[in-house]
């Protein structure tokens, strides 16, 4: 259990690094016109072109494999309520890498979906 | 840095990314059901690796990642990351309610009670940008 609980862990910081990398280089880049075909294009260039998305996907691809793994130890039953971490890891590394505000809406917000999700996960 | 709401558009894009997912898996799984190999050892890797290769339900699992991919790029460009991706839970709530109107699972009360409180997450989340805005200056 204990070992599960830091494999997903584990699993979860890998892929919110990644996230983090993607946030990273869209700031960077800037976001793209909807409206216009050319600016969108433009926008995909870039990105494919950053080599911190790159990095980003390698940290998701290596969180799904540990993901995987963990799937193949557990029962789902006790893994969606231990994932629902992530959005707490998210809202605190987002604040400290990104300078992402929370404020008592962001965490009130965060804090009912990771309850929610645990109801659902329980159910 | 800018903060901007989530819009209607956003909104709807960030469940595009969740329905994504969700088919994209459908089909991954689909594939690996047609290959046929129940657990891959180092020894049949090779063999699962073509029988991947050529499945063409693997092929558009992966073009709908790939789609979903540029989806989600463009969804954080313009909203924050903690913002984004909570709200991105909404498969939780959806995928339930899918299930009960096409598949005639039911849904418990606990589930129910689960499913309202991540809808209100979701509610407050998405308005904690007014707050950052209207309040103090950056």
């Amino acid at each position: 259990m204990t070992k599960l609980l830091v494999l997903i862990l584990i699993a979860e910081l890998w892929g919110n690094a990644g996230q983090i990398f993607y946030k990273k280089t869209v700031n960077k880049i800037g976001s793209p016109n909807l409206r216009s075909l050319h600016s969108y294009t433009r926008f995909v260039k870039k990105v494919v072109a950053a080599p911190m998305i790159w990095f980003g996907l390698g940290f998701i691809t290596i969180s799904l494999v540990i993901w995987l793994v963990a799937l193949a130890l557990a029962d789902l039953s006790l893994v969606f309520p231990i994932d629902s971490m992530q959005y707490i890891i998210t809202l605190i590394t987002a604040h400290i890498f990104l300078n992402e505000k929370i404020n008592k809406m962001k965490l009130i917000g965060t804090l009912l979906i990771v309850g929610g999700i645990i109801f659902v996960a329980m159910s | 840095m800018k903060k901007r709401h989530v819009t209607l558009n956003l909104f709807i894009l960030i469940v595009l990314t969740d329905i994504g997912e969700s088919i994209a898996q459908l089909f991954m799984k689909t594939g690996l059901n047609h290959i046929g190999i129940s657990s891959v050892t180092f020894s049949n890797l090779q063999e699962f690796a073509i029988k991947s290769a050529t499945s063409y339900f693997i092929w558009l699992g992966i073009l709908v990642y790939i789609v979903n991919f540029f989806i989600w790029i463009t969804i954080l460009s313009k909203i924050d990351l903690s913002v984004a991706f909570p709200v991105g839970s909404t498969s939780y709530i959806f995928v339930p309610i899918l299930a009960m109107i096409f598949l005639h699972e039911s849904i418990g009360p606990m589930r129910w009670v689960g499913i309202i409180l991540i809808v209100a997450g979701i509610h407050f989340v998405s308005k904690s940008t007014h707050i950052e805005e209207g309040g103090k200056a950056k």
